[in-house]
């Protein structure tokens, strides 16, 4: 992955530096809105890390000013201050994800993946069929089966194993599922998103070889392509 | 027997003992008057008894008893008003000079002595002396004394309408400044319980009339002022601590993760100081976020919510946690309740709730969520079967840190119902926490936005957004 990070505060952007290469990222640094704006525009990059205050041109500007020129490449914005309406402002300058200062390495990690590759396959039309190994998923007769065995699901079960799949191979983590199955932005108490997991764990991997879904330690869950 | 508030006012008391000592001054004063008038009255008129009974006397020494006969019929004649009395009499009471037509009854002992009686044909009583002028004759001298007696019996209902008519003034008056009083201490009572129950923001009133109870009421408030900005402070360092640690503490726990990936040996110790970072973060996260709530700072993000939809989110969130518990998660619905606020704040709440109930529930237990409405009011009531919260302890799990003995053993961090109290107040809510016998029910009352009847109607005639936007 290629990434450029618009951040002006040194530790936090060598700190996600050296993560990302660590990651086996490519990563660019921009200390201020106008270089980050410059490099976004001369290059490509599958995702922008994008410091909401700037010296000079702020974050947001810096996000409105690359939608207004088609420029959809995806972007994280980062806050240290994380007002109540950051995560609505961010948003709907053309931000894709918010993340608040200080966060788990792993957490902008799964964000930032799970961000890069919904553009790679975003210009296909919607698929309407999931798969990962031999997990199938119908979202239109909305049906699951693996290796050929129906798979019968609760509402709730379903769209957590269809958030999974669209991020098969991905870490996903606890904040990322109760955003993305309840639409809810705070912290879940851990257990109650695990309690959820292992219930689907067992109706997916139960009787089978090979299991699909994997808790990563201090991260959060993946499901295996 | 329970008096009436009035009646146990120190004001009233101390009226009623003035109004006693009142009494007693105004019946001293009544006393003195009645005393002197009374006496100087009679005193005149015995002095003008003396003068004559002396001036006959002399008569009588002068010129013997023809004499005298005369002088007193002359001073008969002369007294046309007829307030002088004479009687000259001899040894058995037959009259011989005077216009008293006998012996008055009953004072034939007395010499040189004060008598009074009343005059048989005029009724009119009567001062008089009586002096042995000689030889068996006797000779008496009175005087009208109507007036004296008038002047008393005026004097004495004088003095018994005065001290009562004081005594009623002293008691309304007694009663006015009592409640008038009353009214001023109730005033500062009714802030000061406000304040006790948690509201740290009332003041006492201030009438501005510059009085004592002004005074005191401007201490008061600058007291409380005192303890607010104590208080506060000590939010704010705790907060700024929690802030300021909250960077680096991340900084740790994302080296230590990176280090916990390598195929160390400490590897699980290592994924372990991980996890009880994330636990100490998810504290000052939870401590920043009461902070941010009290700050009032989501309120300007506050849309209308449904409130049911938010039950039935957070109880399927909660679900399978319960089951895995062998707790029984329900939720009752009574209607579609919309209130004016931030979902996610109410969700947080609703949350925290349900995760202290399942928490605290033993297995096989019940965990019962309603919404109703109730007037205006929206009603969200979250009882368990667990141990319950004794009733003295109630107002300080509200507060930060809170953990009461029982929930030593059971992770947490004591601030899930300090965040749901705050969460509640800037909702403009009520929390009040009770017994579920056994078990404990919180109830979280807040606004609710309009009668779903009307809601119902509305969504019918406009359903487009900007009419629930506009209001």
């Amino acid at each position: 992955m290629r990434i450029l990070i618009i951040e002006d505060d040194k530790d936090v952007a060598s700190f996600i530096r050296n993560g990302l290469v660590q990651a086996g990222c490519n990563v660019d640094h921009a200390a201020n809105g106008k270089d980050g704006l410059l490099l976004a525009t001369t290059e490509r990059y599958d995702a922008l890390i994008v410091d909401r205050m700037l010296p000079g041109v702020d974050g947001l500007t810096v996000i409105r000013t690359l939608r207004a020129s088609e420029n959809s490449t995806p972007a994280l914005i980062l806050s240290a201050l994380g007002e109540v309406d950051d995560r609505v402002k961010g948003l709907k300058a053309g931000g894709d994800d918010y993340l608040v200062k200080p966060f788990a390495f792993s957490e902008l990690l799964a964000r930032l993946e799970a961000l890069a590759r919904r553009t790679k396959s975003g210009s296909d039309a919607e698929p309407t069929v999931l798969r990962a190994a031999d997990l199938e998923m119908d979202l239109l007769r909305r049906e699951v089966r693996r290796g050929g065995q129906a798979i019968e699901l609760q509402p709730r079960e379903f769209q957590l194993l269809e958030f999974l799949l669209r991020h098969a191979g991905q870490v996903v983590t606890r904040t990322m599922l109760l955003e993305g199955v309840w639409d809810y932005h705070f912290d879940p108490q851990t257990n109650v998103i695990d309690v959820h997991i292992s219930r689907l764990r067992s109706k997916i991997d139960k009787g089978f070889d090979r299991p699909l879904l994997h808790t990563v330690r201090g991260a959060g869950y993946r499901l295996d392509n | 027997m329970r008096y009436p508030r009035l009646f146990r006012t120190g004001v009233f008391r101390l009226t009623l003992a003035y109004v006693a000592l009142f009494a007693v001054s105004v019946g001293a004063l009544a006393a003195f008057i009645y005393w002197a008038t009374l006496g100087y009255i009679e005193q005149q008129t015995n002095a003008i008894v003396e003068a004559e009974i002396n001036g006959l006397y002399e008569q009588y020494e002068r010129t013997g008893l023809h004499g005298l006969r005369d002088v007193i019929a002359e001073r008969v004649a002369r007294d046309t008003e007829r307030r002088s009395f004479y009687l000259l009499a001899d040894a058995i009471g037959r009259p011989l000079a005077g216009n008293v037509p006998y012996w008055p009854r009953g004072i034939e002992d007395v010499r040189g002595q004060w008598v009074d009686f009343v005059q048989v044909d005029s009724e009119t009583p009567v001062r008089a002396m009586l002096l042995p002028v000689g030889p068996g004759l006797r000779l008496l001298v009175g005087r009208d004394i109507r007036e004296l007696t008038q002047i008393r019996r005026v004097l004495r209902s004088a003095s018994f309408y005065g001290i009562s008519l004081t005594l009623v003034l002293a008691l309304i008056g007694g009663l006015l400044l009592a409640v008038s009083a009353e009214r001023r201490v109730a005033a500062l009572n009714r802030t000061t319980r406000q304040i006790i129950a948690g509201d740290l923001s009332k003041r006492a009133p201030i009438t501005g009339s510059n009085d004592e109870h002004d005074e005191l009421a401007q201490n008061v408030n600058a007291m409380l002022d005192q303890i607010e900005n104590l208080l506060v402070g000590m939010r704010h360092v705790g907060d700024s601590v929690a802030h300021d640690l909250r960077g680096p503490i991340t900084r740790l726990r994302n080296r230590l993760e990176v280090v916990a990936e390598a195929d160390t040996p400490q590897r699980e110790d290592l994924a372990d100081c991980v996890a009880q970072l994330d636990q100490v973060l998810a504290t000052f996260n939870a401590l920043l976020r009461i902070a941010r709530v009290e700050s009032g700072a989501y309120r300007s993000a506050f849309t209308t919510v449904d409130l049911a939809q938010i039950v039935r989110d957070v109880c399927d969130l909660y679900q399978a946690a319960a089951e895995e518990r062998q707790i029984v998660l329900r939720y009752e619905l009574g209607s579609d309740v919309e209130v004016f606020g931030d979902r996610e704040l109410l969700a947080q709440a609703l949350t925290n709730l349900i995760d202290n109930a399942i928490k605290y529930t033993p297995a096989g237990g019940t965990v019962q969520v309603q919404l109703a409405r109730s007037g205006d009011a929206a009603r969200l009531r979250v009882a368990d079967s667990g141990p319950g919260i004794p009733e003295a302890d109630r107002a300080r799990v509200l507060q930060r840190f809170t953990r009461l003995d029982q929930a030593r053993s059971l992770p947490g961090n004591g601030l899930g119902l300090a965040l749901v109290n705050a969460v509640t107040f800037q909702h403009h809510g009520r929390l009040t926490l009770g017994d579920n016998a056994p078990g404990l029910v919180v109830t979280v009352e807040l606004p609710a936005l309009r009668p779903p009847r009307v809601a119902a109607q509305r969504r019918l005639t406009a359903p487009d957004e900007s009419s629930i936007g506009r209001r």
